[in-house]
């Protein structure tokens, strides 16, 4: 479980976060919605603690990030934005580098890498080596060191983005799959209608501040727009333009 | 805990290995260095005693006008030959070093008790000439004192008379200081090699890992963001000591293989035993040269961007080497504290058979281990700044 409460990061004069509240519950999976450069991935950054909040508090699993960062380190599985493997090792070497720093023992590591392996069909590359790998094929090692150490809070930042159609379904899949074992799953997109199918709650993030949240249907009420794309641009409350 | 950093070093090693070209590579650089120098000793060495034991030809030009000369010279185990018409010209083209220019009236000069002049013509900017040049004025100084000692002789004159100071050379130079020549290379040599032995790794494994965006995910893991920098310098070490490791042998074994000692002249008394002190005296250059390289290549955001920096440290660092020869011979306090000159002239007392003091080695280690220690710690600050995310 993830608790965010007023969080707030600037850098220099540009206040990248400001003032952010919400929660993202075990068996549900909570997208964070907004245009691009609207403050996710720094959300983000400070729930896996890379950055430091300049205000307010966040939690996992009831541990504060700023204080615990290593508690909280290992009870999430991230997929950052920046997903580079090592081009030199194979699949299952990139994924058991991750695995033995989360300190898995050697017997679980191993087969949890195979379930891994099997679950998203990588058994034809899992002993090449990572150079030549097609974007598909980097994302499905990414995703696997992310859940090597089998992490109750699974945070994906973009998770689809630069994938094609099939790619995109088998990705819903498991994120659907991770749902079903209990664990929270906290993830961002700029595109509605992606997530809209997936997420249980929505939280949509313009200019570093918390427009509205809720469900797909409450945000359509709430907007009183019947599409979900108009809705969400409702909900940003923002003029269409470039950005 | 510390387990982890070691999973960190492993990986590393594994990485760089898995990159054999560029491993091999950097072995062989000292293989290729110590090659280099080894042809340049022997090129050398065969020069010098070639041209000391060699038969010498004299190109000769008036012969006719002082056979006496001649045959003097040719006692000396020196062959005459006419020299070419024009010897100034032969001269500076460089077909001969040296010729000796008798005029007509040498003959008459010498016949009658007066100074007879003779020419030496030889061409100052060739340094092969000066070799010739020397020898064939030794020889004519000989013949000149000779002759000179006869006349007073004749004279009834003690030659005495005019030796006012005789002078006696002592030199101090040991046989090894002699072979210096060629170790005087190697204290810089050496700092080049630990400078460069994991280069590539180091760069890599920081400014690689920021380029292919490995970074973010990576420092992700459960543990203390700084222990990342340590477990990559800490993969560093085994490349950097097993470069240094086949460069030394290589060295003794030029000496070993290649009859340098007899070419120089000289017995050279570099072993086992002094490799291994050398090996020792450098592991904390080795700290050093890792923990300096981690730290400047993390601040660099692409390969291409360190690989412009990390020579130019490798330069700098091993210059004070090359100011050894200008230095007071005695090692000073100041010399032991500044990191690799110390160890720089600690090596050179190893090559020229003196004893090293063991407060020497202490102080140089202690000082440089101490820095290696503070680039650490600003390296391992530098990881748990958020700066090291910024592109």
């Amino acid at each position: 479980m993830i608790q965010v409460q007023d969080l707030s990061k600037s850098f220099g004069k540009i206040k990248a976060v400001n003032h952010v509240s919400f929660s993202a519950l075990d068996g549900q999976i909570t997208g964070l919605l907004g245009p691009n450069g609207a403050g996710k991935s720094t959300v983000l950054r400070m729930l896996y603690t890379l950055f430091k909040p300049d205000e307010g508090t966040a939690q996992v699993d009831g541990y504060d990030v700023s204080r615990f960062p290593l508690e909280v380190k290992k009870r999430i599985g991230v997929l950052a934005d920046a997903r580079g493997i090592y081009p030199r090792l194979t699949a299952r070497e990139n994924i058991r580098y991750y695995g033995r720093l989360h300190g898995v023992e050697k017997g679980a590591l191993e087969k949890q890498i195979d379930l891994l392996i099997r679950l998203l069909d990588m058994q034809s590359i899992a002993d090449r080596k990572a150079a030549g790998f097609s974007t598909g094929e980097k994302l499905k090692v990414a995703i696997a060191r992310t859940l090597v150490h089998n992490p109750q809070n699974v945070l994906l930042d973009e998770p689809t983005n630069g994938l094609d159609v099939i790619s995109t379904r088998a990705m819903r899949r498991l994120i659907l799959r991770l749902k079903e074992e209990g664990k929270c799953i906290l993830l961002t997109s700029h595109i509605m209608q992606e997530v809209a199918a997936l997420c249980d709650h929505l939280v949509i993030i313009s200019q570093g501040n918390i427009t509205a949240s809720g469900t797909a249907d409450e945000l359509r009420q709430l907007t009183g727009q019947s599409d979900l794309e108009d809705a969400f641009v409702a909900a940003l409350g923002m003029k269409e333009e470039w950005g | 805990m510390i387990r982890k950093i070691l999973v960190v070093t492993q990986k590393e090693i594994l990485d760089h290995l898995r990159d054999y070209r560029t491993a091999l590579t950097t072995l062989l650089w000292g293989l290729f260095v110590i090659s280099l120098i080894g042809g340049m000793a022997m090129l050398l060495g065969t020069n010098l005693r070639e041209q000391i034991e060699k038969p010498f030809t004299l190109r000769v030009a008036g012969m006719e006008n002082a056979p006496n000369l001649l045959s003097f010279l040719e006692q000396q185990n020196i062959i005459i030959e006419p020299a070419p018409p024009d010897p100034k010209a032969a001269v500076s083209t460089g077909d001969i070093p040296v010729v000796l220019i008798i005029p007509p009236e040498y003959s008459e000069d010498f016949s009658s008790g007066k100074t007879a002049a003779v020419q030496l013509v030889y061409d100052s900017t060739r340094t092969s000439a000066a070799v010739d040049k020397t020898r064939v004025e030794d020889l004519l100084e000989g013949y000149d004192r000779y002759i000179g000692l006869l006349r007073l002789s004749v004279r009834g004159v003690s030659p005495e008379v005019i030796h006012v100071v005789q002078i006696e050379n002592v030199d101090t130079a040991t046989p090894q200081s002699k072979a210096l020549l060629f170790f005087s290379t190697l204290p810089y040599l050496i700092i080049a090699v630990i400078f460069s032995g994991a280069a590539s790794l180091i760069t890599d494994a920081t400014a690689g890992e920021r380029e292919r965006e490995s970074l973010e995910p990576l420092l992700i893991n459960p543990l203390p963001r700084g222990w990342f920098a340590i477990g990559k310098m800490l993969a560093a070490i085994p490349f950097i000591v097993l470069n240094l490791l086949i460069t030394l042998s290589a060295f003794v074994m030029l000496f070993r293989v290649l009859p340098l000692g007899e070419i120089i002249g000289v017995r050279i008394g570099f072993d086992a035993g002094a490799l291994a002190i050398i090996l020792l005296l450098c592991l904390p250059v080795v700290l050093l040269a890792s923990a300096v390289q981690t730290l400047v290549a993390s601040f660099t955001k692409t390969v291409k961007e360190a690989n412009t920096h990390l020579p130019y440290i490798a330069l700098l660092v091993s210059l004070p080497g090359a100011l050894i020869p200008f230095l007071p011979v005695k090692p000073a306090l100041w010399m032991m504290l500044t990191p690799i000159l110390g160890q720089q002239v600690l090596m050179n007392q190893i090559l020229r058979s003196e004893p090293i003091s063991a407060m020497n080695v202490i102080i140089a280690s202690l000082g440089t281990i101490l820095l290696s220690i503070i680039f650490t710690f600003i390296a391992v600050k530098f990881y748990e700044s958020e700066r090291i995310l910024s592109r």
